[in-house]
Parts: structure tokens; C-alpha cells; sequence
């Protein structure tokens, strides 16, 4: 089982430690992980803002030779899947491979509760988790891989991201973003935490539109990607 | 002005209240399709069913023809707005009608059917409750199930000349005004949610009942409609009662939901509306042709509910409105499918699985002007050299800079701390 790191351009650039992280958990889980150096981007922003992309098939020729490609970025991996190209069905988000390839459940268990932010790619994409919209059973990988006392917000909406969103409509983008952390910080989930809440979630993109709104509002949450928490929870 | 602007506007005057009455309308829907267990089931068999219809739509318009004739209704097809409007001022010049009612209609909106009867002399009155409080105060719909939900009460109030800002109380006055003309008007007119394509019926579904006093009244009732709103048979139809109102307000069905064939005590005409239909089968955009008007991907739109239907400017808003508004003016609509963080609930919304991300993103690379600039970066992107220069240049970039690039993020919100070393060097 040959298995690949895909390490998306913006995590590579901003948050080095995330693709650490992520690396090092998967080795610790017994993964013979490999990090193509060769690797760029998946296209995403391109593709998103409206021009046309080669970057899906320029990822399929990188990683070729690989049975599993692993990400820390649902929304990447998203873009992969929907390219429709060989890497498709084997381009894997963090938390689908541990729960549906590893199978692993309960990583974290101790872990003081956590706020969790499910990501619109994780969630009506890669169905990580039961959209609201749907009729189907309540489910949630990621809570099973975590295992902890998981808190949500009351609404599964978007965090106003969007990526080219939030360039092209800044005010939207931040009040969409400014009431998603209300609900996650909703008074029904602060109840239920001591410390300094952590948000956490499979897409950095998203909580870094939110840290950088809570400082702007001065509101008092830290954000940490999963892979961090899962690293350090193990260990 | 264009969407980012307009969005602001009504956010600051009306947007959490506006985002808070239609996330109720959405969380009774979730309530409502959650009582069907066969709802997964019902939305993968609307969307084939739809499917088909979009595959044989000119033989079901043919079906339709023959078999509505033969029940006994007058049928045209207009091939554009032009020849619907003219088709509609012929019927009514006919019995020399100077009133009409008309009940809720997206397809006269598209073809601006109420200002073209104005200017010439006949007078439209709307009959819904939501449309007629638009139309006193001379807008637009903002939804299209919920045309005044932009409104308050004591808007309503204002354009009634009430000081009683009472629902009950004002909806009463508004039904008691509305009585008179539907007793002194000369012809009825109306859309229709579906029509049976092996019967000839076009069934209509409201909650006031006025599209059954338009219909019913007065000697002429004339129904307008786009060609894609055929389903085959009356099996079909069952289908799509079932969902339309769960989908849109949570309703089990409407309350009026009338089937009508031949009108008894005078005329009834339809009139079967291309107006760039037949065109769109064979563009990437066919699939928005499955659309049935529910509107929940408005109702559950985060930018939508925030933004408010006036600020798409076409008259269907939201996220199939951003879809079909560039297909009528390329260069008017382009900020629309923009207008969206690709957050996918409308997709997951849509009783018939109109594939949305996917549109609107074919929709943002259709309203796109090639870019020579984007061009060379996306070519340099497939080596990881150059990236790395691309990103070393970033970094040599002073900070004010790179706040200018991306202006609408900086406005709001500090940018993120670039690390000094990347993960991969």
C-alpha cells in the first residue's frame, strides 16, 4: 500500500505545522507515508473563480504511482474528487481515511470537549458528516474518530468563507462568519467548557476566516486543526 | 449597483431579521421532510423524472398540445416574451378587458407581462397577498414563494394607510380590498406549477385561493407558463405534491391545490412559454431546466437570507437565480454566481437534484473573460520551482501590499501571519 501526503498549497504556505502534524500522526498510526516534494496545487482557486484548470491532471500525473493520497483540507480534496480524474477515488480527507480506510474510532477520548466546526466541503461534499437538509440517519466521522465530548453549532451553515468569496464580498463574508461563531459559541455550549474553547475542524480555511474574525470582535476561542489535536492527543 | 453593494444595504436595515424568518421556514421544512421516511427516494425519483422530461421536451409539449386541446382549452405557444405579452393583450383586446387579476406568476415577471398591459391601458391587479403588497409599493418580488418577506408589518401598514400594524388585522383589510376586484374584473390570469402532459391539466397550487377566484370569476382564464414545467403523467403529479410544499414552506401540500381542464362557464387558455427554453437543452446550464420554483435553495442560502432577494436584482433570486440571470444578460449578472461561497446547501436542498456547485461554477467560468495574467499563473503553478518563487515573492511583498490585492478581506479582517518556512521547501 504505497501512501501519499498531499499537502495543499495554502496549508504548505500558511500552516506548516498542520501538514507536520498530519504526517507525523499518520506515521505514529503505522501509515508508510511518502510526501511527494514535486506536489503544487489542486487547482481549487482556478476552478472556483471561474478560469479553467489543468492542475487536476497535473496532481494525477505527481501521484500516480500512490494507492491512498491523504489530505489535511476537505475542500481540496473536494476538488479532487469532483475533477473526476484517476486520483478521484483515492484522494482521501484526514479524518474519511482513519474512519472508512484505518477504521479507527475513540483517538482522543479524554480530551476535554471540543467545538466543532464541520466544514461545507466535509460536510455536503465528502458526507464526513449528515447534511440537515438530507433525510438520512444522524451520523459524524469526525466525532467518532475524536471520540471526546464534541459540541456544535445549531446551525449546519456555512462559515461564509467561500474562498473567492471572501475576497469578492468582504462585509458578507465576515457577517456570515461573525454569527457561525456565535453559534458555535453558543451559550448552551459554553456551558459545558471550562477553559478557553477550542474550535477545531478538517478545513483550515475556514477557521482561520473565523480566528481572524474573533480577534477582530475580541472574542475569546482558540482554533486548532484536528491533526494537531489528534497528535497531541495520542501521544 | 451590484450584489455586494445592494447586500450590504439591506443587511444593515433588515438582514438578521430577514435571515431569522426564513431560517424558521427552513427548520419547519427539515421538519416536514423529516416525517416522509421515503424522502431520499421521492428527490432521486423527481430528479429522474425530471431528467426525462428535459430529454423529451418537445414531445411532451406536443402531448400536451393535443391532449389539452381535446379537453377543451384554447393552447398557444409563444416562442419569446414578445409574442407571449401580444398573445395576453389579443385575449384580453378580444372581450375588451380593461381589469385583470392575476395570481403568482415568475413567468409574467420574466416577460415584464404587468408593465406591458399597463402601457396599454389595462389595468393588473395581483391577487397573492405577498405580490399585491409589492406591487403597492411598486417593487419586485424578493422571493419567489415569499414575495414580501423583505416587508414588515408596519410596511404593510403604510401602503394600507392603517395605523393598526396587526397581521390579522391588516391581512383582513388586504382580503376585503382584493374581494372588489376580483368580483369587478374582466379576465383572470395566472401561472401554474405543473402541467400533465397525457391529460392537457394545468394544476395550480397556492394558499389563498386566488388563483382558483382568478380562474373561476370572470369569463376568461388565461394561464402562462414555461414549457419545463410539464411532468408526464398524473402519477407524476402525485410525486411532486407531495414535495412541493414540504420542500417550500413546510406544508404537507398547499392548501388549494386545483387541477384545471376545461374552464365551464367561459374560456381558459394557456399559453406555453419557450422564451430561450428550447435553446438552454443544449447549453451546459439544461439541468436548471428541472427547476419546479420551490425555492428552498433561496430559503437556505446563508447569503440569500442575509442579502435579500433584491440585491440579485433578476426576478428569480438566490442560487438558481444566479444561474439563470447570466443566461438572460451575460454582462448585467456576472458579480451573481460570485455571490455565493459554493457552500452547496442548495444542492443538497433541491427536490429534484439540480447539480449546483457544479452549475455555479460553470457559470463563473461562462461569465469570465479569459485572463492572459491568470493564465501564465496557473501554467506556472504545475511546477513546484516556480511555485516556490511565486511564494517567495509573497513573502518578499511588504504587508500593505498584499492587503491591497485582496482589499475586500483586508477591509474586515487582518490577514493571516505568513511562517517564515514552508512544510515542503
Amino acid at each position: 500500500m504505497k501512501t501519499a501526503l498531499f499537502v495543499p498549497c495554502y496549508i504548505n504556505e500558511l500552516y506548516p505545522d498542520i501538514a507536520r502534524d498530519t504526517a507525523i500522526l499518520l506515521r505514529n498510526l503505522g501509515v508508510n507515508l511518502e510526501i511527494p516534494l514535486n506536489q503544487t496545487c489542486c487547482g481549487q482557486p482556478f476552478l472556483n473563480s471561474g478560469y479553467e484548470s489543468s492542475l487536476p491532471q497535473n496532481f494525477d500525473e505527481i501521484f500516480k504511482k500512490y494507492d491512498y493520497i491523504i489530505s489535511p483540507s476537505s475542500s481540496c480534496v473536494a476538488t479532487i474528487r469532483e475533477a473526476e480524474i484517476n486520483s478521484s477515488n483515492k484522494t482521501f480527507e484526514l479524518i474519511e481515511f482513519l474512519h472508512d480506510i484505518l477504521q479507527l474510532k475513540n483517538l482522543i477520548k479524554e480530551h476535554p470537549p471540543l467545538i466543532l466546526h464541520n466544514s461545507c466541503h466535509s460536510l455536503r461534499s465528502l458526507l464526513e458528516a449528515s447534511p440537515s437538509e438530507l433525510n438520512i440517519p444522524y451520523f459524524n466521522k469526525i466525532k467518532n474518530v475524536l471520540g471526546c465530548k464534541i459540541l456544535e453549532a445549531k446551525r449546519d451553515e456555512c462559515c461564509g468563507f467561500g474562498g473567492v468569496f471572501s475576497v469578492k464580498e468582504g462585509f458578507m463574508s465576515y457577517v456570515i462568519g461573525k454569527s457561525k461563531l456565535e453559534d458555535l459559541l453558543n451559550e448552551d455550549n459554553l456551558k459545558k467548557i471550562k477553559n478557553t474553547p477550542i474550535i477545531t475542524g478538517v478545513d483550515m480555511s475556514c477557521l482561520m476566516h473565523l480566528e481572524s474574525i474573533a480577534k477582530k470582535e475580541n472574542i475569546n476561542a482558540e482554533f486548532k486543526h484536528i491533526s494537531s489535536l489528534l497528535l497531541k492527543g495520542i501521544k | 449597483m451590484k450584489h455586494q453593494e445592494l447586500a450590504i444595504k439591506f443587511y444593515k436595515e433588515k438582514g438578521p431579521k430577514h435571515d431569522k424568518a426564513l431560517w424558521a421556514i427552513r427548520q419547519k421544512r427539515d421538519k416536514a421532510i423529516k416525517e416522509v421516511k421515503e424522502w431520499e427516494i421521492l428527490r432521486q425519483k423527481a430528479s429522474e423524472i425530471k431528467d426525462y422530461v428535459i430529454e423529451n421536451l418537445q414531445k411532451l409539449v406536443d402531448e400536451f398540445i393535443k391532449n389539452a386541446k381535446n379537453e377543451g382549452i384554447e393552447v398557444y405557444f409563444a416562442k419569446n416574451a414578445k409574442e407571449h405579452n401580444e398573445i395576453v393583450l389579443k385575449l384580453l383586446n378580444e372581450i375588451n378587458a380593461k381589469k385583470v387579476v392575476k395570481s403568482k406568476s415568475m413567468l409574467t415577471e420574466e416577460c415584464g407581462l404587468n408593465e406591458f398591459l399597463a402601457q396599454n391601458n389595462i389595468e393588473v391587479i395581483d391577487t397573492d397577498l405577498g405580490e399585491r403588497i409589492v406591487q403597492l409599493r411598486k417593487e419586485k418580488p424578493s422571493h419567489i414563494v415569499l414575495p414580501a418577506i423583505h416587508t414588515t408589518k408596519e410596511d404593510v401598514a403604510k401602503i394600507l394607510n392603517e395605523t393598526n400594524t396587526d397581521p390579522t388585522y391588516l391581512t383582513r383589510k388586504m382580503r376585503e380590498l382584493l374581494r372588489k376586484e376580483f368580483l369587478s374584473a374582466d379576465a383572470g390570469i395566472s401561472g401554474t406549477n405543473f402541467l400533465v402532459a397525457n391529460k392537457g391539466y394545468a394544476v395550480v397550487c397556492t394558499n389563498e385561493g386566488n388563483a382558483d377566484l382568478g380562474a373561476i370569476l370572470p369569463p376568461l382564464h388565461i394561464i402562462s407558463v414555461g414549457i419545463e414545467k410539464i411532468v408526464p403523467d398524473m402519477k407524476d403529479l402525485g410525486l411532486f405534491l407531495r414535495m412541493l410544499a414540504r420542500n417550500a414552506t413546510g406544508q404537507a401540500i398547499t392548501t388549494y391545490s386545483t387541477i384545471f381542464g376545461k374552464k365551464e362557464n367561459g374560456k381558459r387558455v394557456i399559453i406555453l412559454v419557450d422564451n430561450g427554453r428550447f435553446e438552454r437543452l443544449n447549453t451546459k446550464f439544461k439541468e436548471t431546466l428541472k427547476c419546479i420554483r420551490c425555492s428552498a435553495c433561496l430559503t437556505t442560502c446563508p447569503v440569500f437570507r442575509r442579502s435579500g432577494g433584491h440585491s440579485y436584482r433578476y426576478i428569480i433570486p438566490g442560487p438558481i437565480g444566479s444561474l439563470l440571470a447570466p443566461l438572460k444578460d451575460k454582462n448585467e449578472y456576472k458579480d451573481l454566481p460570485f455571490a455565493c461561497t459554493l457552500c452547496g446547501s442548495c444542492e443538497m436542498i433541491c427536490p429534484v437534484k439540480i447539480p449546483f456547485s457544479k452549475q455555479l461554477r460553470e457559470m463563473r467560468k461562462y461569465v469570465t473573460k479569459e485572463n492572459f495574467i491568470i493564465k501564465i499563473a496557473e501554467k506556472s503553478m504545475h511546477s513546484a520551482t516556480m511555485f516556490k518563487l511565486f511564494s517567495k515573492i509573497i513573502r518578499l511583498t511588504p504587508k500593505p501590499l498584499l492587503e491591497k490585492a485582496i482589499s475586500e478581506w483586508s477591509k474586515y479582517k487582518a490577514l493571516p501571519a505568513i511562517p517564515k518556512e514552508r512544510f515542503i521547501k
